[in-house]
C-alpha cells in the first residue's frame, strides 16, 4: 500500500507535536513563567523589605557577583561535594545493584529496605546525623570510641566530606533505584550469547551489560548531580556554612543572600550565573556520554 | 563450583554490609522514637523500657493530617508527570521533537535554588487567588519532579530497540497504539522507578512546603523540621515523626516495585 | 515552533511583570487608630505567628483568661520554628492581602522592618492606654524595639545570656563563679576533669558563635560598636577576649565540638558532661527540671564574668496591614500589663517588667528568689549583637570570621580586622 510522503510526514510532525504539548503547556508554567519572573528579578534591586516595585539596575547585580569571591567559594564548594558525593554513588550504587539483580532470596524485601534513606526529609537527615555523629551523644562516635579511634566529623577539614558521605547514605539508593531498573530492562539476548560463547563475567560486564547500560547510567549521573548541586538541608541542620566557609555550598549562600539578608534581585543574579555555568556543561558532558555508547 | 560458592557469599556479605549501612541510622530512629528525653542522651542505651510518650505527642500534633496532605500533593504531582513525562519522553527519545532546547530547557528549574523560585510562585499564587489552596505547591513540586521524571524516560526509551515499534506499525497498528501497547510496556521498569522517584522529590520537599502552604495546613516535611525547635531538637518526637515519614512510602514502593518492575516478561518481541 | 513558544513566554512573562507590580508590597500603609484602650465589646479574629518557644505555650495557655474580659475577640495562633517562622513572615509581608494580625519580631528585624513600613507605629496607643508604664520595662528591651526615636513593638520576651552552672561540680573542684575574663578561663580549666569539660561552648559558625563570643569581648572590656556606630573590634581588648575564646575551646569544650550549637551544649550540661554554658537565662528552669536528667536540681544562674551580657528580644508588634490592629492591640496590652505579666512569669515566662521580678507572689510561687535577682543583674546591664539596619547580614559576617580564627583557618588579628570592616561596609 503507496502512502503519500508528504502525508505521512505531517501525520508524523502532527503526531509528535500533540505528544509534546502537554510536557509544554505544563513546564510552561511550572518552569518557565518563574524563571522568567526570576530573571526580571534578577534585573532588579528587589528587595524582600521594600514596598512597591523594585527598581531596575540593568546587570549591576550580576557583576556585583560575578566580581563576588564568596560565590565562588561557594561554587567550588559545590563542585567538590558534588563530585565526591556522585562518584561515591555511582560506584557503590552499581555494584549494590549488580548484586541485588543476582539475588535470589528476600530480593524485594531487601530492594525497598535498601530504599529507605530516600524516603526521609533531607533536613531530618541531617538532623539525625548530627546528633549520629555527636562525640558525646552519638552512637557513631561512642562505637569508635570503643575501638580507642576519635574523629571530628565536622570539624575543619572533615566537614565537607562527611556531609558528602550523609548524602551518599540517603542518595545512593536512587542509583540503585534507577540502575536496578536499567539491568532489568537491559535485553538478555546478547548477555546469554556471550556467556554461551564462555566469556568471564568481568568481560561481559564490561563489554555488554555497561555499554547497554549507559544511556540509564547517564540519567542517573546527570539527575544525582543537579540535585546534589542544590545540597542544603544538610548544611543548614549541622554545620551552617562552617567552619568559615568550609561548607558553604552555593543554595546555603543564595539562601542567606536572598532571604536573610533580604536582598532578592542579587540572589536571583546568582542563580542565573550558576545556571549559566551549568546548563553548557552538562550539555556538553551528556552528549559526550551519548557519543561513547 | 567452589568459585561460584565463593562469589556468591562476597556477594551475600556486600549486600548485609550495605544493609547495614542502610538500616543503622533507621534502627536508632526507630529505638528514639520510644526513648524519652533524657533515655536519648545516652548513646549506648539499646534495651529499655519503650516509652509511647513522642507517639501520643506527634499524633496529637496532626502528624497524619500532615502526612496526608503531602501525600495528596505528591501523589497529583507523579500522577500528571507520569502522564504528561512518558507521552513526551517518547517522542523526544525516538523522534528528537523539540530538539535539544526542550530536552535541556526543562532542567532549567532543577538548577535554580529554591530559595530564590519560590517568589515567583508565591507572587503568583496570589495574581490568580489560589494562594489558599494547594495548587501553588502542586505546580512548584511539578517543576522539578516532571523534568526528572521525563528525563528518567527518556533514558529507558532510549534503550528500546526501534525495530519492536517498526514491527508493530507493520503489523497495522496506529502510532499512538504502538506506542501504548507496545513500546511503553518495556519502559515499566523506568516507569516504575521515575514514579518511586518523583513521588519521594514532592514528599520530601520542604522548601517550598514551607512558604506555598496556606496557614495551618502543613505537610509532613514542615511538620518534622518543626521539631527543630528553640529549646532544642525534640529527638524522640522528630524520630516518630520520621518513621510516619518513612514506613508507608517503604511498603508502597515495595508494592510498585513487584508490580512493574517486575513485569516485563511477556510482550517483548523476540530479535 | 519555537518562534511561538518564544512568543507565548514573552507574553505571559510581560503579564506576570505587570501583575506582580500591583501584587507585591504590603499595600497601603493603614493609619493607625492610635486605640489605646480598646472597647470590650470588640468583635474580630486576631491571627498570630510566633516561634515554638516555651514562652509561646503559656501564652496560649492564657488566651481563656483573656477572653474573659473580651468574650468577642478570637486568638488564632500559629506556631513555627525560628527559621521557618522568620521566612513564613517575610514572606507575608509580599503579599496584597493581610496574612498576620499580630507578629513576634526578633531584634535585629526592628531596624529593617520599621523603615520598610511593615510595621504600626505604637506610641499613640502606647499614651492613651491606662496604667500602661511603659517604662516598667527594662531599657534595653525598650530601646530594641524603637527605631528612630519610634516606638515600633512592645517587650514579649528577653533572651539574655548568663552563666549556667552546675553548683556540684564547682563545689567538687573547689572554684567559685567566675567574675572576670581571666576567672573564666582559670575556672573552666579548673573544671575540667578526666569525666567532664568546664564549659560546653556553642562555636557554630554564624550566629551562635558571635553570640557567644560578644560576652567574652564585654567582659574583656570591649564593644561591638565605637560611640559614633563604626565597628569597635579591631581593639585590644577584642583580641585578648577571642584569644581566651580560643584558648577555651581547645583546652576546656568537649573535643570535637566545633559545629556545636545550643542544643549540644545542653545535653552536655544536663547529662553532666559539661560542668557550665553560657546561654539564655530562661534554660534554668529546663536545666532544673525533675525529669531533665540526674542532674536537676543542682544547676544555677550568674551573670556573664564582668556583668555586662549579649541580649536578644522578642517584641509584640502589629503589621501595617493587619486586618484587625484595635484587637490585636487589646490583646497585646492586656498580655504585657503588669498583673498578667505576673501571671506569666510564674508559669516560667521569661522577664521583661522590672516591676514583676520583685513582685512578692512571683518570688514565693516561681522559681527561687535568686533566680529573679540574677536575671535582673543580667537584664539591667545587657547589649544586642546588632544595631541599625542589616543586623542580620553584619551578626553572620562577623560569626564568618571568628569561626575561620577558631576553627585555626585565620589569624586572631586578621579575622578581627576583617570582621571589623565587614560592620562598617554593611553597616556603615
Amino acid at each position: 500500500m503507496k502512502v503519500n510522503p508528504t502525508a505521512t510526514r505531517n501525520t508524523s510532525r502532527r503526531f509528535t507535536l500533540w505528544m509534546l504539548l502537554p510536557l509544554l503547556a505544563v513546564a510552561g508554567v511550572a518552569v518557565g513563567l518563574p524563571l522568567v519572573y526570576t530573571l526580571y528579578l534578577s534585573l532588579t534591586d528587589f528587595s524582600l523589605i521594600q514596598q512597591g516595585v523594585a527598581g531596575f539596575v540593568g546587570f549591576d547585580n550580576y557583576w556585583q557577583s560575578f566580581t563576588n569571591q564568596a560565590l565562588w567559594n561557594a561554587i567550588g564548594t559545590t563542585g567538590t561535594y558534588v563530585f565526591i558525593a556522585v562518584s561515591f554513588e555511582t560506584a557503590i550504587g552499581l555494584m549494590i545493584a549488580l548484586a541485588l539483580q543476582k539475588q535470589r532470596w528476600a530480593r524485594d524485601f531487601t530492594r525497598s529496605m535498601l530504599l529507605a534513606p530516600m524516603f526521609i526529609t533531607p533536613i531530618a537527615v541531617g538532623l539525625t546525623f548530627r546528633f549520629l555523629l555527636n562525640d558525646q551523644l552519638g552512637a557513631i562516635p561512642y562505637l569508635l570510641d570503643q575501638v580507642g579511634l576519635s574523629y571530628d566529623f565536622l570539624g575543619s577539614g572533615n566537614a565537607l566530606f562527611t556531609l558528602a558521605m550523609i548524602d551518599v547514605w540517603q542518595w545512593t539508593p536512587f542509583m540503585v533505584l534507577l540502575l536496578l531498573a536499567g539491568l532489568e530492562s537491559v535485553p538478555k539476548q546478547p548477555l546469554e550469547a556471550a556467556r554461551v560463547d564462555g566469556a568471564g563475567s568481568f568481560y561481559i560486564f564490561r563489554r555488554i551489560t555497561l555499554p547497554l547500560l549507559t544511556p540509564i547510567l547517564s540519567v542517573a549521573i546527570l539527575l544525582r548531580s543537579l540535585d546534589a548541586l542544590k545540597v542544603f538541608e544538610y548544611v543548614y541542620a549541622t554545620t551552617r556554612g562552617g567552619p568559615g566557609t568550609e561548607t558553604e555550598t552555593i543554595q546555603y549562600f543564595t539562601y542567606q543572600t536572598g532571604i536573610q539578608f533580604f536582598r532578592l534581585g542579587e540572589a536571583s543574579a546568582m542563580a542565573f550565573i550558576l545556571l549559566a555555568i551549568v546548563l553548557p556543561l552538562i550539555v556538553v558532558l551528556f552528549r559526550r556520554l551519548e557519543s561513547k555508547a | 563450583m567452589v568459585r561460584q560458592q565463593l562469589k556468591t557469599s562476597l556477594r551475600v556479605i556486600f549486600l548485609l554490609a550495605a544493609l547495614i549501612t542502610v538500616l543503622f541510622p533507621l534502627v536508632w530512629i526507630a529505638l528514639a522514637s520510644f526513648k524519652t528525653a533524657p533515655q536519648l542522651n545516652d548513646p549506648s542505651l539499646l534495651f529499655f523500657e519503650p516509652s509511647l510518650v513522642n507517639w501520643k505527642f506527634v499524633l496529637e500534633a496532626g502528624i497524619l493530617q500532615a502526612a496526608g496532605r503531602s501525600a495528596f500533593v505528591a501523589t497529583v504531582t507523579v500522577a500528571i508527570s507520569a502522564v504528561v513525562g512518558s507521552v513526551a519522553a517518547y517522542v523526544i527519545s525516538t523522534y528528537k521533537t523539540g530538539g535539544s532546547a526542550t530536552k535541556f530547557g526543562i532542567l532549567a528549574a532543577q538548577v535554580l535554588p529554591p530559595a530564590v523560585l519560590v517568589f515567583p510562585f508565591l507572587t503568583l499564587s496570589y495574581v490568580l487567588g489560589v494562594n489558599d489552596t494547594l495548587i501553588p505547591l502542586i505546580f512548584a513540586h511539578l517543576s522539578f519532579v516532571l523534568p526528572v521524571v521525563t528525563w528518567f524516560l527518556i533514558g529507558f526509551f532510549d534503550s528500546v530497540p526501534r525495530s519492536l515499534e517498526e514491527q508493530a506499525r507493520v503489523d497495522g497498528f496506529t502510532r499512538f497504539k504502538a506506542f501504548l501497547l507496545v513500546v511503553m510496556p518495556q519502559v515499566y521498569p523506568g516507569l516504575g522507578a521515575a514514579i518511586i522517584f518523583g513521588f519521594t522529590l514532592s514528599w520530601n520537599d520542604m522548601f517550598y512546603g514551607l512558604i506555598l502552604t496556606p496557614p495551618n495546613s502543613t505537610i509532613l516535611p514542615v511538620a518534622i523540621a518543626g521539631f527543630n525547635t528553640f529549646r532544642g531538637v525534640e529527638l524522640g518526637s522528630m524520630s516518630a515523626a520520621i518513621l510516619v515519614a518513612v514506613v508507608p512510602v517503604v511498603i508502597a514502593s515495595f508494592f510498585i516495585q513487584k508490580r512493574l518492575v517486575q513485569g516485563i516478561s511477556g510482550g517483548a518481541v523476540k530479535y | 515552533m519555537k518562534k511561538n513558544l518564544m512568543k507565548v513566554l514573552a507574553v505571559a512573562g510581560s503579564t506576570m511583570l505587570i501583575a506582580s507590580g500591583c501584587a507585591t508590597g504590603t499595600g497601603v500603609q493603614e493609619e493607625s487608630s492610635g486605640t489605646g484602650e480598646v472597647a470590650q465589646e470588640t468583635a474580630a479574629t486576631v491571627r498570630i505567628l510566633m516561634e515554638a518557644v516555651p514562652d509561646t505555650d503559656i501564652v496560649q495557655s492564657l488566651i481563656s483568661e483573656f477572653n474573659v474580659e473580651y468574650p468577642n475577640i478570637t486568638v488564632e495562633i500559629e506556631t513555627l520554628g525560628f527559621d521557618q517562622m522568620r521566612d513564613r513572615l517575610i514572606a507575608s509581608f509580599q503579599s496584597s492581602a493581610s496574612t498576620y494580625d499580630l507578629i513576634v519580631a526578633d531584634n535585629p528585624w526592628m531596624d529593617d522592618f520599621a523603615p520598610a513600613g511593615f510595621l504600626e507605629a505604637l506610641d499613640e496607643r502606647i499614651a492613651n492606654t491606662p496604667d500602661f508604664d511603659h517604662d516598667d520595662f527594662f531599657a534595653p528591651l525598650r530601646e530594641i524595639a524603637d527605631v528612630d526615636g519610634v516606638t515600633y513593638g512592645v517587650p514579649f520576651y528577653n533572651y539574655a545570656l548568663g552563666y549556667l552552672y552546675n553548683q556540684k561540680s564547682l563545689e567538687q573542684a573547689g572554684v567559685t563563679v567566675p567574675t572576670t575574663l581571666e576567672e573564666l578561663v582559670e575556672t573552666s580549666k579548673a573544671l575540667t576533669t578526666n569525666g567532664q569539660t568546664g564549659l560546653a561552648m556553642q562555636p557554630q559558625r554564624g550566629y551562635k558563635i558571635f553570640e557567644e563570643w560578644a560576652n567574652f569581648l564585654f567582659a574583656a572590656g570591649g564593644s561591638i560598636y565605637n560611640e559614633d556606630g563604626t565597628g569597635a573590634l579591631d581593639s585590644p581588648e577584642a583580641e585578648a577576649a577571642l584569644e581566651a575564646y580560643i584558648d577555651l575551646h581547645n583546652n576546656a569544650a568537649p573535643e570535637n565540638s566545633l559545629n556545636w550549637a545550643f542544643d549540644e551544649a545542653f545535653r552536655s550540661v544536663s547529662t553532666g558532661q559539661s560542668a557550665a554554658m553560657v546561654s539564655y537565662n530562661w534554660n534554668l528552669p529546663a536545666l532544673n527540671s525533675p525529669d531533665s536528667g540526674d542532674f536537676a536540681g543542682s544547676f544555677k544562674l550568674a551573670p556573664m564574668p564582668g556583668g555586662k551580657q549579649v541580649l536578644g528580644s522578642w517584641s509584640w508588634a502589629i503589621p501595617s496591614n493587619s486586618a484587625a490592629p484595635d484587637a490585636a492591640w487589646a490583646f497585646v496590652s492586656w498580655l504585657t500589663s503588669k498583673q498578667i505579666d505576673v501571671e506569666r512569669m510564674i508559669a516560667g515566662g521569661a522577664a521583661v517588667r522590672q516591676s514583676s521580678l520583685q513582685n512578692k507572689t512571683l518570688i514565693a510561687e516561681g522559681f527561687g528568689a535568686d533566680y529573679y535577682e540574677a536575671i535582673a543583674a543580667i537584664l539591667s546591664n545587657a547589649a544586642p549583637l546588632s544595631e541599625g539596619a542589616s543586623g542580620e547580614e553584619m551578626i553572620q559576617a562577623v560569626g564568618t570570621e571568628l569561626s575561620k580564627a577558631v576553627s585555626g583557618t585565620k589569624s586572631v588579628k586578621d579575622a578581627l580586622a576583617d570582621a571589623n570592616a565587614a560592620i562598617n561596609e554593611i553597616q556603615g
